[in-house]
Order: structure tokens, then sequence, then C-alpha cells
């Protein structure tokens, strides 16, 4: 044990911050398993907290295992990567399995491990990781729009193309996430404009060709639309069922909440232990779970901030935070879900959030900032130990 | 384009301070949600998921005075299938011998079901209803046909549980026993016992059990204990008794169905304690069958005609102005009172008789001329008379719908000069039948009048809750004299009067005929005359036990209206059928009359048992039991052949023998 804590290296405070999350998780995903065992034939809500344990055990030892590797190296990765994401997704669209309770086409199953992977979230990161190269690649030299467009914008809409018939809203976040990227990578903000009005037009475009042969695509879109116009509209739809059981577990939760387990509307909320999770804990842990929850994100999100402020590379600190403000922004959109800001996606909590392929990805993100912070303190160690008592606090919270 | 650090910490800001917008817009959504629409929900909520879930106590039972179960609640079940759930494979392979089931079940041909449910599978009915109010037994065997042992969803079994009320004994006395019964409005019927006592013991109180909503439309409790406990109604122990009910449903249901009359009722009180022990209604249907119609003997007050010649009788001779040898002039059977002729029904009239005889012939004007010269100068006393033997009052009875009866007063507008005579021969007054015997059973009972009773005892399991014991109304109508002529007069009735036809030398009885003109008021009376036959009375003459009245409405003319031709052959065939069922003499003594045949038998086996142990006996001759249970007593292995008496033995007389020897024996 003593060697593996010796062995962990960059922002300590990161690694707690993920650690204490996924201890925490444990209570509302273990929660809302009663209701999936109950539905379920199995009946066996350990079985639940089992397939968790692995999971969090398999995404830290992802976790551990990529801090390990010098974050320089993934510029490459990103490369090789990009077409292998797009066989992947292409794969995934053709052949997609349907997970219970969840009608879209967004897995594959893993041959061998039987588990099924969510490919979306794995291009996503891939991709952010790619854009980073990108930007950081173009930090010395003046480029015109046309010049961007096959290295940068060809890969990416070539990737969100292909994961917006199954799942509109993590294509949508992933464009606004790369744009937020590119935006940080110095990207003229008029050439951000001209992007988005083309994804603008390219969605509609889609929902037109969608509407026209709606024999050609699977029936999402009209799950988007119908999520979409819900969310607008006072109609009574199943968007809205989802959304009144969320209200009415937040309101049930109170300040102090109902108690560890013992939340009623997880046996009515489809996805209690994922998409509705937020919903869950407030409930159960009250309003002042909740924002101890929202806190640590966002405490994450200050830890980030600061990782990529100490980056000693441009690609450093866009990496950094081309993978760690999705996993904030991921939060905060699935808590805005379910206090009814936000219209309803797909949206995991990451880290708390019970599947797989969100807890693995989540700790590759984060592996990769461990990795770009691990490098800066190789380099701290070299460096004479100038104490800037500034530096100190800030290492320090 | 040259990319500055600051450029991008700048940026990074810019974005970090977006984040964190989102983040407090979210917060404030969440306190908004708790705090300002936090009421609304968590009504939703509770609204949505909690339920006060009622436990249905179990209502009581009824039981006759011998323990019979007379009214009880049993499950019932519905079935029906859901044609549309099983797979195509598993129907097809199933449906035929699920038909040939249902069929051996409800005797409908196989292939009608086949068509049935083939049918209801093709309109995608998923509530094809199969069988209806059955019970636990053949709900447990339909359970088990092909396809439905399936369960719900392979098989599309459905299953729906009442609870029924059942009367174990079918329609005997239904209307007594009674039931409670809520029409779709809400609206209660409580005929009878059941109704009578049902709020107050038989329903018990229903429970009361907070549930939770989980998935799939199910319910699970949320404390593990019941918010309300549900108590079980008592058991309700009647007077009823089987038997007696049993004979007096039958004898009048013989004779309603013989004289096609329009209804009638019976009812057999016990003398001492006014328990009632058969109360029979039956009303007739278009079709011409009898059922539990209505309580006639409790609710219906009509006048009573010549049963209540006692009545009047009675009263003169307790106030002394008349004695059962005053002669009285019958004249020549007609005789105009107060310019309105009253007849006796023999023609020629019966001459100037005593009292006493008047009443055993049943004279009109016999009776009429004894209360109109008795009281027809204060009929307030006469009146006084009948109230004092609460005549007046209804009876106050649990059963709901007692009839009044109706005694009018001078001063009303029914009441003249001739209200006297015709009360004294049972007109212009009404009672209900169980006022009546009430006040035949006082007779019986050496003036102590008791209040009928329906209702024994009420228990819980064991334990009594409750005990009726007998209520007396009065202690003593009159004098023991009174009592003691008036129970003369109503034997010989049945010895020399008008009910000499009952008269049997086997068994005595005692009582009076009636029979009544009804609606003769109405236009249509003398094209179609009705009446009303009644015998009121009690059996054995001497020590009476019980007393019985019997009523039949509108019996058919052409076939006898008498009181004595149609309700005392019914008074007579209880009467005879409990003498004859019940024995009075409680215990027999143990018959101890001694066989000489089989004491010499048995003398004989014993002694051959007790001298042959070692050595084999003689059995030739015995018979092959005693042979037989003697020699394996021994120990010997015995083989036989044929029965009766044994013929011949393989062992000779005198030899010794061995244990597990074998012997054998041959019989005729």
């Amino acid at each position: 044990m003593k060697t593996v804590f010796k062995n962990i290296k960059g922002d300590r405070l990161i690694w707690a911050i993920a650690a204490l999350l996924a201890i925490f998780s444990f209570l509302p995903v273990y929660s809302a398993a009663s209701n999936l065992a109950y539905v379920g034939d199995s009946g066996n809500t350990f079985a639940f907290f089992l397939k968790h344990l692995m999971h969090l055990f398999l995404g830290f030892t992802i976790m551990y295992g990529v801090h390990k590797i010098p974050y320089r190296y993934f510029r490459g990765l990103s490369i090789v990567l990009i077409p292998v994401v797009l066989v992947l997704l292409v794969i995934t669209m053709l052949q997609g399995t349907t997970i219970e309770g969840a009608n879209a086409s967004r897995w594959i199953q893993i041959p061998l491990v039987n588990m099924s992977f969510q490919t979306s979230t794995f291009a996503f990161v891939v991709l952010m990781v790619f854009v980073a190269r990108y930007m950081s690649k173009i930090k010395d030299t003046e480029i015109t729009f046309k010049e961007s467009i096959l290295p940068l914008w060809v890969p990416v809409f070539l990737v969100l193309i292909l994961i917006l018939p199954a799942n509109f809203s993590t294509a949508a976040i992933m464009f606004v996430m790369v744009l937020m990227l590119v935006f940080l990578g110095g990207y003229p903000v008029k050439y951000l404009a001209v992007i988005v009005g083309t994804g603008i037009l390219a969605l509609t475009f889609f929902v037109l060709i969608a509407k026209a042969f709606p024999d050609a695509m699977p029936n999402r879109v009209d799950t988007w639309m119908s999520r979409i116009e819900s969310f607008s509209d006072d109609g009574d739809t199943e968007a809205d069922y989802q959304i009144e059981k969320a209200k009415i577990a937040i309101a049930t939760g109170g300040i102090q909440g109902v108690g560890p387990g013992k939340s009623i509307q997880k046996n009515f909320l489809p996805q209690s232990s994922s998409d509705f999770i937020y919903a869950i804990i407030v409930e159960e842990y009250g309003l002042l779970g909740g924002l101890t929850l929202m806190v640590f994100y966002l405490w994450l999100l200050f830890r980030i901030v600061i990782v990529s402020q100490k980056a000693d590379t441009i690609f450093g600190k866009l990496l950094v935070l081309g993978v760690g403000l999705p996993i904030v922004f991921q939060a905060l959109i699935n808590m805005a879900v379910a206090v009814e800001l936000f219209p309803v996606t797909g949206q995991t909590l990451p880290l708390i959030s019970s599947g797989g392929t969100s807890i693995w990805m989540t700790c590759l993100a984060l592996g990769i900032i461990l990795s770009v912070s691990a490098k800066r303190e190789e380099i701290k160690e070299q460096e004479d130990k100038e104490d800037n008592p500034l530096e100190i606090l800030s290492e320090a919270i | 384009m040259a990319v500055k650090e600051k450029n991008i910490l700048n940026r990074l800001y810019f974005i970090a301070g977006c984040m964190f917008i989102f983040a407090l817009a979210v917060v404030f959504k969440l306190l908004s949600i708790q705090f300002i629409q936090g009421d609304k929900y968590r009504e939703l909520a509770e609204e949505r998921t909690i339920k006060n879930v009622v436990i249905p106590a179990n209502r009581g039972n009824v039981y006759s005075v011998n323990g019979n179960l007379l009214a009880t609640s049993v499950p019932k079940y519905d079935i029906r299938i859901d044609a549309v759930t099983s797979k195509a494979k598993v129907f097809e392979e199933n449906l035929k011998p699920l038909a040939d089931s249902l069929s051996k079940f409800s005797g409908k041909p196989s292939s009608y079901y086949q068509k049935e449910i083939r049918k209801a599978r093709a309109n995608r009915n998923r509530y094809y209803l199969l069988a209806r109010d059955i019970g636990y037994s053949d709900y447990i065997r339909i359970r088990n046909f092909p396809l439905l042992n399936l369960g719900a969803y392979k098989g599309g079994l459905i299953v729906e549980q009442t609870t029924k009320r059942e009367h174990p004994m079918g329609g005997v006395a239904e209307r007594t026993i009674g039931y409670e019964r809520f029409d779709e409005n809400g609206n209660v019927t409580r005929p009878g016992i059941d109704g009578a006592y049902g709020v107050k013991y038989l329903r018990g109180t229903d429970g009361l059990r907070l549930k939770q909503k989980i998935g799939n439309g199910q319910w699970k409790p949320i404390a593990d204990y019941n918010q309300v406990e549900p108590k079980d109604g008592y058991d309700l122990y009647t007077t009823i008794s089987v038997n007696i009910q049993d004979i007096a449903h039958n004898a009048l249901l013989q004779q309603l169905e013989h004289y096609e009359a329009e209804h009638g009722c019976v009812v057999v009180m016990e003398v001492a304690t006014g328990e009632i022990r058969a109360i029979s209604n039956l009303g007739r249907t278009k079709n011409g069958s009898y059922y539990e119609k209505l309580n006639y003997a409790v609710g219906e007050s009509h006048e009573p005609g010549s049963t209540f010649k006692v009545m009047a009788l009675m009263a003169a001779m307790e106030d002394k102005l008349v004695d059962t040898s005053t002669v009285v002039d019958t004249k020549q059977g007609v005789k105009t009172f107060y310019g309105r002729k009253i007849r006796d029904s023999k023609h020629g009239g019966y001459g100037k008789i005593s009292a006493a005889r008047a009443l055993e012939v049943s004279s009109n004007i016999g009776l009429a001329t004894i209360i109109d010269e008795a009281y027809s100068k204060n009929p307030e006393k006469f009146l006084n008379r009948l109230k004092s033997w609460n005549l007046d009052k209804p009876l106050g009875l649990p059963i709901l719908g007692e009839g009044k009866p109706v005694i009018y007063e001078p001063g009303h507008s029914k009441w003249s000069k001739n209200a006297l005579p015709s009360m004294s021969y049972g007109y212009n007054l009404k009672l209900t039948p169980l006022q009546t015997l009430t006040f035949y059973n006082a007779i019986a009972n050496n003036g102590v009048m008791v209040k009928p009773t329906f209702i024994k005892e009420v228990r819980e399991l064991n334990k009594q809750i409750e005990t009726f014991d007998k209520t007396v109304i009065n202690n003593k109508i009159c004098s023991d004299k009174t009592i003691k002529e008036m129970q003369e007069m109503l034997k010989n009735v049945v010895v020399r009067g008008t009910g000499k036809s009952l008269y049997t030398p086997y068994f005595s009885m005692a009582g009076k005929t009636g029979t009544a003109q009804t609606e003769y008021w109405m236009d249509d009376w003398d094209d179609n005359k009705r009446y009303v036959s009644s015998f009121a009375g009690y059996f054995p003459a001497e020590n009476p036990k019980y007393s019985c009245i019997v009523i039949i409405h509108k019996p058919s003319i052409e076939k006898g209206y008498y009181g004595a031709d149609v309700s005392g052959p019914v008074f007579k065939r209880i009467a005879q059928k409990i003498f004859t069922d019940t024995p009075i003499i409680d215990e027999v003594e143990t018959l101890e009359v001694k066989h000489v045949a089989v004491e010499k038998e048995f003398d004989s086996y014993y002694k051959t048992a007790q001298t042959y142990k070692t050595i084999m006996p003689n059995v030739v001759g015995l018979p092959l039991m005693d042979a037989l249970a003697l020699l394996e007593n021994m120990g010997l292995k015995v083989k036989f052949q044929g029965v009766g008496i044994v013929k011949s033995q393989s062992l000779d007389k005198g030899l010794k023998i061995k244990k597990n020897q074998t012997v054998v024996i041959e019989a005729s």
C-alpha cells in the first residue's frame, strides 16, 4: 500500500476529491439499485454494489496507469486514435445494442469481458486531446479559417455526426466543449461564429433528413424533439413525468434529507442510478448533501484551473482544460436537468452515477490531468526551491 | 495566432466564471424547488405514493341454535384470461388441452372454448371471462389447467377474489337471517338478523394500513404494523333451529303450492323463552314458485280475524263480564248490530250456546254479542284491557321494519258503534303475525308474556361477548283461572271445534283458527273473494313446548280458504314432525337386554381360549371368525377357505402344537 501511495504523483487534492466522490457514490448507487433489483429478475441488490465497485476499481486503475504516462505521448496518441474512434462509432451505429431502460443505441458489446461500452464517451476524451494538440501546434502561427478546416474541423464534425443520431445531447455538449477549447486556445472569435453557424445548419439538415426518411434513422430524432418541446411546453410527456418525479424527490428531501436508502422516488425515476441520481441524492441527503456535492465539483474545477495554470506547456494547459472542464460541465448539466434548468439529457454525474463507461472515461480524463500535474512536480523538483508564498497557498487549497 | 499564456488565462477565467454562474443558477433552482414549490411537490409525493389501504374485517358468522352455519362469508373467484399475453407457440400448444379441461369443468364442449379463446386472442381481449363466482377448490383446479398454470404473464391467468355472503342452508329463513347489501348509490338494505345486528356485531371494524407505492404498480406496507388493526366481526348465535326451520319451511311451502296462495308465513316459538325456533316467509313469484320474499311475520300487520276472538273473550273473562258458561244467543246465523248484519259461517247458526262453545266454533255473532253487551257502554275498558297486553304497541324487535299494530279508539274517524262488535272477531284492528303469536305464547306460558327473540348470544370465537336473556313483557297477563279456562277452550277447538279436522289421538294441540276476509273494501271483492287463513296455537296442549302461528294469504278459494283447512294442516304437520323428530325423553337408558345365544357362544369361546394354550382345540362347528381369533392367539399360522362355520381342521384336536405352525381350516 505504501509503495502505491509513494508512486502516486500529481495533484493530491484531485486524487482526494476523486476518491471522496467515488466512496460517496456507493450510497446513492446502492440505494437506487434496490429498485432495479426489484424490477429486474435478479432481486439481488448486492450484485449492483459489486458491479459498481468493480467499475470504480477499474476506473482508478486506469487513472493510476494513465497518470504515469508522460503527457507528451497523448499528443501523438490522439492522432492515431481518431481513426480508431471513427471506426468504433460506425460499428456502434450499425450493431449498437440498447441497454435496458434506455432505448438509444449508444453501446457496443466488448468481446470477452461481456461488458457494454459507450463509444461516444471515449470519443469525447480522444477528440478533446486531439483538439488540444491542434491548438497547441498552431500556437505560434497565424492561421486562417480555411487552413484550420481540414486538420481540425473535419475530424471534429466527422465524430460529431456519427454520434448525433444516437445521442444528440452528448454530441451537442461535445460541440460546445470543442468550441470552448478552441476559444481558450486563442481561436479567433469571428471564426467561431462561422463554426457555430455551420453546426446549426448541419443539425437542421440532419433533422430534415430524419423527418423525411423516418425509417432510415433510429427514432431518436422524435425523442429529442419531444424532449425539447416538453421542456418549453406544459404538455404531459414522459420527460415531464421524469422531471416531476425528480422535483418531488428534491422537494421531499428538504434541508436534511430523508436519510440514506430511504428515497421513495427512486422507485419511479427511470435511470435513478445514473441520469437522475442528483435528485435521489438531494432526496436522501437533503439540500446540505446536494450543495456539498456541488462544492466538490466546483473545487475540482478550481484544482483543474490551478493545474492548467501551472502546466509547463501550452499543450499541457489546453490538455488539462480540454479533458477537465467537460467533467465539471457534465456534472452541472446533470444537476441542471434534475432541477429542470435544462431539458432531459442522458448525462451522468461523473464518478457518482453507476455505469462503467462514464466512470472509466472520467478516470481517464483525471489521469491525463494528473499526468500533466505530475510533470510539473518533476520540473519543480529540479528547480531550486524558491518558495513563493502564493504558490504554497494555492497548492494547499 | 501567437497564443500567450495570459491570453489563455483570461479566457479561462471567463469560462470558469460562466461555469460558476451556471452552478449558482442550479443552486437557485434547487432552492426554489425546495422552498417555493416545495409544498406542492411534497403534497404530490404523498398523493402519488402513499395511500391508506382498507383491510376489510371478516364479517362474523350467523349460527343456528345448535351451531349450524346459517350465514358466512366465503371467498369467491372470477377467473379470466389475458388471451394476448402468451406466446404464439405456447398458446397453440396449450389451447386444446385448456379447452378440454374447461369443457370437463363446465360441461360446455371443448370446441366452444377453443373457438371463444381464439376469438378473444384475435380481438386482443386481455380480459376474457372463463368462470365466475367459483369456490376455492374450483379455483385451485382451474389454476392448474394447461396454459393457465403458466401464470399471469406467460399464461394470462387473471384471478379476482371477492368475498360473498353465503347462506349454507340455502333460501331457508333467508329473509330472517338477512344480509347487508349496498347498491351502486350507496343505499343499504339490511333485512333480518344480519341487518339488525350487522352493524353492531357482525361487521367488525375495518383496519387501515399505510402503503407506499413501489415500482410496477405495487404497494408495500410502510411500517410493520397496521395503522388501525382490523377487528373481525363477532359471531351471532341465533335461536333458529335448523331442524324445526326445515320442517316449518317445507310444511308451509307444500301448503302454499297446493293452495296457490299469494304468500304466507310460519313462526315457531319456544313457549318458555320466547326464542324463535323457526320463521319462514314465502312469497309467490310470477311463475308460481316461492321464495323468501319479505319478512311477513315481522312486517305485515293485517286484520287478524278469528284468532283475535281469543283476546276479545279473554278480556271479557278477565273483566268478569262473562264466563265460559255464559249463554249467548247466536240466532240463526245472522244478527244485525247497529244496522249491520253479522253472519256465522254455519248456515242456520248455532242457536243458544255457551261462550266457550262460541269460541270453539268461532261464532262471529257469539263473540260480537258478548263483547258488545259487555263493553258497549264503556269501550275504553275493553281497549285498556287490550292495551294492558301491549297489543297496541310494536314488540320492539331488533329486525327492521316491524309492522305497527293498529287499534282504533272512540273519536277516531274509523270508530263507530260497530267498531266494538267488529273488533270482537278480529276486524277493525291490525296485528302482525308475531304479535298474535306472542299473545298465544303467553297463554301457553301460563300468563307470562315473553318477547320473541331471535338471538341467543354473541361470540368471538369461544368467548362470550353478550348473551340475550328472555325479556318478559308482562309477568301475568291475567288471572290463573282465566288462563286455565282459555287453555281448555283452545284445546277443545281442536278436539271438537273448528279445528277438529286436525285432531289426532297421537299428540295434543291447542289453538284457534282464523279466516279473515282481506281487501274486502275493494270493488272487485264480490267477484274475487280473498281471504287470510290462519291458525295460531301451541303444542302439546298440556305443558306446551312450542307455540306456532301459520298465516296464509289469499289461497285459491276453489281449493279452500278456511283456517282449519289451509293453515291448520301446516300447524299440525309441524307439531307432528317436531314430536316424532324430538324425543320427549331426552336420555335413553342403556339397553342391557341379554341375548342368550350370543352369551352362550361367547362363554364357550372364552372357555376354549382359556383351556387350550399349547394343544390344538376342536374348532369344527365354531364360526370361522372365532376359530381364526382363537388359533392365531395361540401363535398358529392359519390358512382358511370359505366362510361361515368351520367344517374341518388340518391338525387334529389334542395335538401338541408349535409356534408358527401352519393350520388349514375349511369353512362351509
